[in-house]
């Protein structure tokens, strides 16, 4: 896993591969991957999560980047299908994010 | 996933409504907000100009506020997502009977409807599949009515009940919270009808901390049923005419009171007496009570006491006030509006543990300013509408923790000014007087932590301004003594700090001076009345996103201009003049 890339892993051993910055738009990421030692993922950069579906998770790493794009002055608006938006709160919710 | 619970639990505090939104019932209860002014001002000061990232909880809660009439039911979402749910659609105002049976047996803990329109006795039953999580509920302003407040009884564990402003509850609705054993806080302010039957009710609320029961006229007679309750510690019933000193004999015995509120009720001295032996008080508001100076007899020993309101007792004079320096436990002290002279303030000059002082329309004078030279620990004093003048100033120099001043309608001039050049401390000045000048305000420069000045009257002009780009924290600026121009205003404009501007009646003002503001995005409060400003100027205001309360009376301006404005640019302007 290069340097600045980190893996997630849905439910369904889906693996999303994504910029470290992007990751750690969610305080529970960034604490996996900085705390010194507390968690196997600092070492191998990936992350599973067995509760959050494929399409949850794609559309949370979408978040992640759009999120780092209205940080940089770009402000669109972020879409959310209907059927997705309470397993999303939840997962969001788990993610702090 | 998803189960932990990690929401911090806002303590329902009193009756003030937290909801975030303006409050459609502005409460003017001038007693029981003493507290909030004895420091400097805050409130407006922490509402940030830049728009930060919403999180995904955020957009997935506004989303899911659309969409909700799609729902049928919350019910399977933990409780702290589905509780964050429902305080957006209260805030929103998104709320509506149908909507609520969302939250059917959601186990919810808080249910926060404060004075939220439409609210009553048919949202009880949804309220009450709360069961035995719902931990506090506020109903204030409701139309829910005595048999609305039976549908309570389900929730055995409720801490805090809100009922202020319930017109429709009465005696009979404090029958059906009787048994409810488990609160600790309990608010019925502005009651027409509960009189003493019903506060026999409460008499078995042993669990009972804080009880508010303030401008309910009927109540005499009935405090004797609380005398039960020891862990009482805060009561509040000011601006309950009808309590007088055979009431107060019933508080004797509440030996954990800490906090005690009785203002503008028929209490005497005689009634105090019966505060002796309330070692944990705190706390005691006595405004514009028919006491005098004799009270403090009953409360020298009270080794607790730290903030005390005198205000506005027409009784008190400078009869017996050597007792004051009995009183070295005081913090702050109000004694506004009294017919005391200097002679207090020889009294108060040992009270070394003040730290706010208001003497607002006393008969205090030059000579009595020494006695507080050596007040160290003085943060916050209130001159206003006294004889103090430039001499007594030099006595304040030395108070290094000063932070708020008010010296407005005194006789200080621009000379007098230069004695408080070394308050670093300051943060908030009022200079309301028209004698002050340009002259003055140059005295000040060094005042650099400034953030909040009153010179609302003073005779400030165009040069004068250039003194204000020394005070880069400024949040709140008052100048409307008709001395400014445009040529002015410019010097106003990289105040970036500032959240409170009013430049009204300074009628030279032009459009020009709209331009010149547009910049201060952080801006919650602007008035321009009594100028020359018209409805082009409306554009320059656009920026400014945070703007809440616009006021520009006698101005070219119409309602209708100013509504266009809040509809297509300002989204948060709520108070606007003309309305």
């Amino acid at each position: 896993m290069k340097e600045d890339m980190v893996k997630l892993i849905s439910a369904e051993g889906f693996e999303f591969v994504i910029d470290k910055k992007a990751a750690m738009v969610s305080q529970t990421i960034r604490n996996m991957l900085t705390s010194p030692g507390s968690f196997a993922e600092t070492e191998h950069g990936e992350v599973t999560f067995p509760e959050i579906s494929t399409t949850i998770l794609e559309k949370i790493c979408q978040y992640f980047y759009w999120s780092l794009q209205y940080a940089s002055g770009k402000e669109t608006e972020f879409h959310i299908e209907p059927e997705l938006t309470l397993e999303l709160m939840m997962a969001a919710n788990y993610l702090h994010t | 996933m998803g189960g932990a619970c990690s929401r911090k639990r806002d303590q329902l505090d009193n009756g003030d409504n937290l909801n975030g939104r303006v409050s459609r019932r502005f409460c003017k209860s001038g007693s029981s907000k003493w507290l909030g002014t004895s420091f400097t001002r805050a409130s407006m000061d922490v509402i940030q100009g830049n728009r930060r990232c919403p999180s995904l909880m955020e957009l997935c809660i506004y989303k899911i506020r659309e969409d909700i009439n799609k729902y049928s039911t919350l019910s399977m979402l933990p409780r702290d997502l589905s509780q964050q749910i429902f305080d957006d659609l209260v805030y929103s105002q998104c709320l509506t009977d149908s909507i609520l049976e969302n939250f059917r047996d959601c186990a919810l803990q808080d249910l926060n409807f404060g004075e939220y329109p439409g609210c009553n006795d048919n949202w009880m039953d949804v309220i009450s599949s709360q069961g035995s999580s719902l931990l506090s509920v506020d109903l204030s302003g409701s139309d829910v009515t005595d048999s609305g407040l039976f549908h309570l009884k389900h929730c055995k564990n409720l801490q805090a009940l809100n009922l202020n402003y319930c017109d429709l509850i009465s005696d009979h609705g404090l029958e059906q919270i009787s048994g409810l054993s488990n609160l600790t806080t309990l608010c019925f302010r502005r009651n027409n009808v509960i009189t003493a039957q019903g506060m026999s009710s409460l008499s078995g609320l042993e669990n009972l901390v804080k009880l508010d029961l303030e401008r309910c006229p009927k109540i005499h007679g009935g405090l004797v049923h609380l005398n039960g309750l020891v862990k009482l510690e805060s009561l509040n019933i000011n601006c309950c005419s009808c309590i007088a000193d055979a009431d107060m004999k019933h508080l004797s015995g509440l030996s954990n009171l800490k906090s005690l509120q009785i203002a503008f009720s028929k209490v005497t001295d005689y009634g105090i007496t019966y505060l002796k032996a309330l070692h944990k008080l705190a706390l005691l508001n006595m405004e514009g009570c028919p006491v005098t100076a004799a009270c403090l007899e009953s409360l020298s020993d009270l080794g607790a006491l730290l903030y005390l309101n005198l205000s506005r007792c027409n009784n008190l004079t400078d009869d017996r006030i050597d007792k004051f320096s009995k009183l070295r436990s005081l913090k702050v002290l109000n004694l506004g509006f009294d017919d005391v002279s200097d002679a207090i303030l020889t009294h108060l000059k040992d009270l070394t543990n003040l730290e706010s002082l208001n003497l607002d329309s006393c008969r205090i004078s030059d000579e009595g300013m020494v006695n507080l030279a050596g007040l160290h620990r003085l943060k916050c004093l209130e001159l206003s509408d006294t004889q103090v003048g430039s001499s007594g100033l030099c006595h304040l120099s030395g108070l290094a923790n000063l932070e708020s001043l008010n010296l407005s309608f005194t006789a200080v001039t621009d000379g007098g000014l230069k004695k408080l050049s070394g308050l670093s401390s300051l943060k908030s000045l009022n200079l309301d007087a028209r004698q002050i000048t340009d002259v003055g305000l140059a005295a000040l420069t060094s005042l650099t932590g400034l953030s909040h000045l009153d010179l609302f009257g003073a005779r400030i002009t165009d040069s004068g301004t250039n003194y204000l780009r020394s005070f880069k924290n400024l949040q709140s600026l008052e100048i409307c003594g008709g001395g400014l121009t445009d040529a002015g205003v410019k010097n106003i404009k990289d105040l970036a700090s500032l959240t409170c501007l009013n430049l009204s009646q300074n009628h030279h003002l032009t459009d020009k001076s709209l331009e010149s503001i547009s910049g201060l995005t952080q801006l919650v409060s602007l008035n321009v009345s009594n100028s020359r400003v018209t409805s082009s100027g409306l554009q320059h205001l656009k920026p400014l996103k945070n703007l809440m309360s616009l006021t520009l009376e006698s101005c070219k301006v119409t309602a209708s201009d100013i509504k266009k404005l809040q509809s297509t640019d300002l989204p948060n302007l709520v108070n606007v003049r003309p309305e």
